[in-house]
């Protein structure tokens, strides 16, 4: 990727895509290592409904997907700058999601 | 940070009293015009259907619009802006990303600087860069590791790119607020075949640098797409607005439709309303999250012919003695 005459420092390696598996899958441990938040606090954000694993059975266990490490820091993002306890979390996170559902639904009416 | 004033009006051809529906026909022509997948130019085009589809994010949408109005008429396209006092903008706090003490600026999402700020993301009460004020913790605390906060951004995509997948270029330029000093990284995005709209790709470690020796935050690219001429995106399924005139309507017609993959023809029934929907299976998008196949819909749409010649205005006034049909009476 070399470009002449934009030649910045960083743009003289060669740049590897980062690859995005849709459905890549994590459990507990390597959500938390990788949200870097403690395995217990993920089971209480499930408990409360907060965060939703991709899979949950007896057998094979939870797996996450990226949306819920996203979901947990997000979570911990509204607690330390905001100091917003879980039932003001959910409450927030279920009004962005309905804002959000709604604004694309004005956007598909418009564009009639 | 100044932005350069983007003239929606100028970009899309249209008079700033224009109508709804002028724009969208404005937007319809231009997209069809600059659309990457048919232009021969392909890089210009590329840049002129990202201008086009940020003009018509802004018009086409009345809130939007109004906001963008507030603004003045008085503004040219690329000049440094200052919005004036008082002036809501989508952002906290001015700057785009503004995260503790570093500002930051993404190039590459098919977004200006100019629409980020104003109709940006955080503006529409999502993403949690204003959100992200995080304490600045001094050198005193050493030995507390901390992991950096996390960005997001939207990011452009066309249908054509969602179906098909698509590596985009973006880079990522950090100023430390106390220093001044700006830092350029480009990375390579691989968008995945089938991702939909709303989707987010997690880019891992790209986000703000951790604190104490922690590990760096996410860039989280939340996918939008791109307005087609064509059609409207809901989920997986796609809705193609199809013009009839009223005797196609009332006698039924067989017509083709370009839909994203191919061409189908298209059988619709004598008595055909405006406003009815017609489902074509499998040709809407694919969702490679649950691997659901969406449904294109053919939504009728009764078009009135505006002059009538006098032969055809005999033809109307005897359908009308003729006919017991009231649409009125139900």
């Amino acid at each position: 990727m070399k470009e002449p005459g934009n030649a910045k420092e960083e743009s003289t390696q060669e740049l590897q895509p980062v690859e995005h598996s849709m459905r890549a899958v994590y459990t507990i441990e390597a959500i938390a290592d990788l949200a870097q938040v403690p395995r217990r606090l993920i089971i209480l954000y499930c408990k409360h409904g907060l965060v939703v694993p991709a899979s949950k059975s007896p057998d094979s266990g939870w797996y996450f997907d990226d949306r819920a490490i996203r979901a947990v820091r997000r979570i911990e993002n509204l607690r330390n700058a905001y100091g917003m306890n879980l039932t003001g979390i959910k409450l927030m996170m279920h009004l962005m999601k309905e804002v959000e559902r709604l604004r694309e639904e004005v956007r598909f009416f418009h564009r009639q | 940070m100044p932005v350069q004033f983007k003239d929606y009006y100028k970009i899309l051809n249209v008079p700033r009293e224009a109508s709804n529906e002028d724009i969208k026909k404005a937007f319809r022509k231009l997209a069809r015009q600059y659309h990457p997948d048919v232009a021969k130019d392909k890089k210009a085009a590329e840049e002129k259907f990202k201008e086009i589809n940020e003009a018509y994010e802004v018009l086409g949408d009345p809130e939007n619009r109004k906001k963008y109005d507030e603004l003045g008429s008085n503004w040219r396209d690329g000049t440094d802006f200052q919005p004036p006092p008082g002036w809501q903008q989508g952002r906290a706090q001015g700057a785009p990303f503004s995260e503790g003490s570093f500002e930051f600026r993404f190039d590459g999402t098919g977004f200006s600087d100019f629409f980020e700020q104003f109709f940006g993301r955080s503006g529409r009460f999502d993403g949690f860069s204003d959100f992200g004020h995080r304490q600045e913790y001094s050198d005193g605390e050493a030995g507390f590791a901390r992991r950096g906060s996390d960005l997001e951004s939207d990011i452009l995509v066309t249908l054509e790119e969602a179906s098909k997948g698509s590596v985009r270029v973006l880079t990522l330029q950090r100023t430390n607020r106390k220093t001044g000093q700006a830092r350029t990284q480009t990375i390579k995005v691989k968008i995945p075949p089938g991702v939909i709209d709303g989707q987010i790709i997690r880019v891992p470690g790209m986000g703000n640098e951790g604190i104490g020796g922690g590990a760096p935050g996410d860039l989280y690219l939340r996918i939008r797409f791109a307005a087609h001429p064509d059609f409207r995106v809901r989920g997986a399924d796609l809705y193609y607005s199809l013009d009839l005139a009223p005797w196609e309507a009332v006698l039924g017609a067989r017509i083709v439709i370009s839909t994203l993959q191919d061409r189908v023809s298209v059988k619709i029934p004598p008595g055909a309303n405006s406003g009815q929907q017609l489902r074509v299976r499998g040709r809407g998008l694919v969702n490679g999250q649950s691997g659901e196949k969406g449904d294109l819909f053919v939504v009728i749409n009764i078009v009135v012919p505006e002059k009538v010649t006098e032969e055809e205005r005999e033809l109307w006034n005897r359908l009308s003695r003729v006919s017991h049909f009231n649409p009125r009476n139900s």
